[in-house]
C-alpha cells in the first residue's frame, strides 16, 4: 500500500503539512496534450494541508492557470464566513512524497497566507487511510 | 468566477428536467449547448471530454434533484 509518514515539530499547533506536495495536470490532460503535440507543464511544488473539515481538495487562486488547466466543472461552496460560493473545479494529480499519486477533482479558491497553497479534503482522504499520531508530531496517509 | 461554462451551465439548465426523469444520479458532459452525454461516474465523464475536446473548458455535473454547497470549516478559505 503506497504511503508516506510526516514528522512535524509540533502538529497541533501547525497542523497536519505536506511540505513537498507536487500538483500535475491530471493523466487525461496530459493525454490530450500529448494528443495536440503540446507540451505537459511542469508540476507545481506546493505546501499543503490534510484538512479533515474540507468535503473537497482546494487548491490556490491561479495555480490552475500556472498548470495551463480549463476548468471542468462549478461547484458551490459553503466556509465560516460566506455561504453558496461558485468556484470553477479542476482535474489534477496530486504527488505525495515517496511518490504516493492521487487522480483528483479541486476547486480554485483564495486561500489565506501564503505557505498554505493546497487543502487535501475528504474526497481524496475517501480513498485511502490517514493516520494522526498527536503524540508523536507524526501523520501518515496510506493508498 | 469568470464567465467560463456560463454557456454549459444555461445548457443543463434547459435540459435538467428531462435529465433528471431519466438520468438522476449520474453525470452528464456538456459543451457549449450540446449534452454530449451520460456517464455512471465523473472521472469517466471528464476523460472523456478530454478525449473528445482537448484541453478546453467543458462541464460535467451529476445530475441532481436538490444540489447542497460543499461544507468547509477551515477559515484558511479566504471566501
Amino acid at each position: 500500500m503506497p504511503s508516506f509518514t510526516t514528522h512535524v515539530s509540533n502538529l497541533q499547533a501547525i497542523g497536519p503539512v505536506v511540505e513537498q506536495l507536487q500538483i500535475a495536470v491530471g493523466s487525461a490532460v496530459e493525454g490530450a496534450l500529448r494528443k495536440a503535440g503540446v507540451s505537459i507543464p511542469s508540476p507545481v511544488l506546493t505546501t499543503a494541508m490534510i484538512d479533515t473539515g474540507a468535503t473537497v481538495s482546494v487548491v490556490r487562486q491561479g495555480l490552475p492557470v500556472q498548470l495551463g488547466l480549463n476548468p471542468v466543472g462549478v461547484a458551490h461552496i459553503n466556509t465560516p464566513s460566506s455561504t453558496n460560493v461558485a468556484c470553477y473545479e479542476y482535474l489534477v494529480r496530486f504527488v505525495f512524497p515517496n511518490n504516493v499519486v492521487v487522480e483528483a477533482t479541486v476547486l480554485e479558491a483564495p486561500l489565506q497566507g501564503q505557505h498554505i497553497q493546497c487543502l487535501i479534503g475528504r474526497d481524496v482522504l475517501a480513498h485511502g487511510v490517514f493516520v494522526y499520531i498527536g503524540y508523536g508530531n507524526l501523520f501518515s496517509l496510506s493508498f | 468566477m469568470g464567465q467560463l461554462l456560463d454557456v454549459e451551465l444555461r445548457t443543463y439548465e434547459q435540459n435538467r428536467d428531462q435529465l433528471l426523469g431519466t438520468a438522476e444520479g449520474k453525470f452528464a458532459l456538456i459543451r457549449h449547448n450540446h449534452v454530449i452525454g451520460i456517464y455512471d461516474s465523473k472521472m469517466d465523464a471528464i476523460a472523456e471530454g478530454y478525449r473528445q475536446f482537448g484541453n478546453v473548458p467543458f462541464l460535467v455535473k451529476q445530475i441532481l434533484k436538490v444540489e447542497t454547497p460543499l461544507n468547509f470549516m477551515s477559515n484558511l478559505l479566504r471566501i
